[in-house]
């Protein structure tokens, strides 16, 4: 048995051991913060059963509640679906006009086919993002084949990109993110920009072209480069002060439940091979990792032989 | 309320007999503090959805280890504090070891001082520890700043600062009850 003083040095050597220890640990997860984020995501995915065990209450409450609404106001939810319903109608047979003179149109044109993407349909398991972060936890299950830099899309438009994958669950920067950069379109003004999260709600809009300001209003797509394509909804331009045009997100980013992780093949569009020219190549279905990921983009750089000079 | 043990060793003729039962019952109170810590950390990491949810985990954290540090520091020794950090830094996302440094720190100070600390009003606790959250809020952004290479508003930081400082005093009364009744091994 250890005496009164000598339990009183190990009590103070513990705590400044200890706190060499933190630290040592907060010097090691600024190296590799990499494991960090892999030893989070593995916690995480440990208790995702648990944590729909414990959210399951708060849903059924949330349902009860909304069927209370609905029950209390039947009368008048029953009118305004009515309408809802005429009007849906109307579109219904527009947008069946117009599917079909496109299917003639690219027949007439032997338009090539756009690849169809495959998804799977996840719950966000929590959010993740800390103090100074927007990202989210979803789970996808067993045996998914998401891969770092997939799209995620809710039912309004999109929501962000995966960063990290665990065996059951994937992590996904939120385009609301302080690291997030989207190339973007802006569909009346044809001009390019890039969408930058800024951590608040509404993400700005950069690098637009000074003689073709974004106009209020008007719809924001993505313009297609790296391992996203073209033309997903993002949401539509609002200027919040003058010159400042941010884009008021389709996603319901702040509540987010069910999202899909569309994998669009992970080609992006490389051009051909030139000499000199610095290849982009894809990267494959391994997680990325800070090591390998260049400015968050999942690629690597590198460099081609430069073919001999043909002496003619 | 500084003592460690508040109840004087009973001769041993008089003291009850240490069934199983006694022993376990002990245990489980010593470790309560413990215990529900790591268990507040991990329920606040569900997605409730509920605003100021992961400023909570933090916030709460700190003002456990710096009540039961002040207060009952045999009930939660410092590698239980250094375990409620790294659960704190598994189930947050905020810059890694920052949590578990900030509760060693909190805790170092609240049991090396707990014999000033007790001979002072509460207000003057309070601000001491209004002090230390608002030096932890302002290392976190500046880390997290660092880490981004950018300017970020330090508002997340402010209302970090301003709800653990707010939660402070009805959890120091939940712990002081706490500390009575169940997290008490005297009373097993």
């Amino acid at each position: 048995m250890l005496s009164i003083h000598a339990k009183q040095i190990v009590a103070r050597a513990s705590l400044a051991v200890l706190v060499m220890l933190a630290v040592g640990l907060l010097v090691l997860g600024w190296a590799k913060r990499s494991a960090v984020d892999e030893a989070r995501l593995l916690a995480a995915d440990l208790l995702a059963p648990a944590y729909h065990a414990m959210v399951w209450p708060q849903i059924q409450v949330r349902h009860w509640v909304e069927d209370l609404h609905g029950a209390t106001d039947l009368a008048r939810e029953c009118s305004r679906l009515r309408e809802e319903n005429r009007a849906l109608r109307h579109w219904y047979d527009v947008a069946v006009v117009l599917a079909n003179e496109n299917a003639q149109l690219k027949d007439s044109l032997h338009w090539i086919p756009e690849p169809v993407p495959q998804y799977v349909t996840g719950r966000v398991t929590r959010d993740d993002g800390g103090l100074y972060a927007r990202a989210v936890l979803l789970d996808v299950g067993d045996g998914h084949v998401v891969r770092a830099g997939d799209v995620a899309l809710d039912a309004a438009g999109l929501v962000g990109r995966v960063t990290e994958v665990g065996p059951h669950t994937v992590r996904v920067l939120q385009i609301n993110d302080d690291a997030s950069r989207i190339p973007v379109t802006l569909t009346t003004s044809r001009a390019d920009a890039i969408m930058v999260g800024d951590d608040g709600a509404m993400p700005r809009l950069m690098y637009y072209p000074q003689d073709q300001h974004p106009i209020e209003g008007e719809r924001v797509q993505t313009r297609g480069q790296s391992t996203m394509p073209a033309g997903l909804p993002i949401g539509s331009v609002h200027y919040s002060a003058p010159n400042h045009p941010v884009v008021v997100p389709d996603a319901d980013l702040a509540r987010l439940d069910i999202v899909r992780i569309f994998d669009y093949g992970g080609q992006s569009l490389v051009a051909p091979d030139a000499p000199g020219r610095v290849k982009a190549r894809v990267m494959d279905a391994k997680p990325l990792s800070s090591d390998s990921a260049m400015f968050g983009l999942p690629f690597l750089l590198q460099s081609l032989p430069v073919p001999a000079a043909s002496g003619h | 309320m500084v003592a460690e043990r508040s109840t004087p060793s009973l001769h041993s003729a008089v003291e009850p007999k240490q069934t199983w039962r006694l022993v376990l019952d002990r245990m489980f109170r010593s470790a309560m503090p413990t215990l529900l810590l790591i268990a507040v950390i991990i329920f606040l990491s569900a997605p409730f959805g509920v605003p100021g949810q992961e400023e909570m985990q933090l916030g709460v954290a700190l003002c456990a280890v710096w009540f039961w540090g002040q207060t009952r520091p045999r009930l939660m020794p410092t590698p239980a504090v250094f375990l409620c950090g790294i659960v704190l830094e598994l189930y947050s996302f905020g810059p890694p070891g920052l949590a578990v440094l900030a509760l060693l720190v909190f805790y170092g100070v609240a049991r090396h001082w707990r014999y000033a600390l007790a001979q002072v009003s509460f207000i003057l606790v309070w601000l001491i520890f209004a002090l230390f959250v608002i030096l932890t809020c302002c290392l976190q952004w500046l880390l997290v700043c660092i880490h981004a290479f950018a300017f970020l508003s330090p508002m997340p930081g402010v209302f970090q600062a301003v709800l653990t400082v707010g939660l402070y005093p009805s959890l120091m009364a939940l712990f002081s009850w706490g500390s009575r009744t169940f997290a008490n091994p005297d009373c097993a």
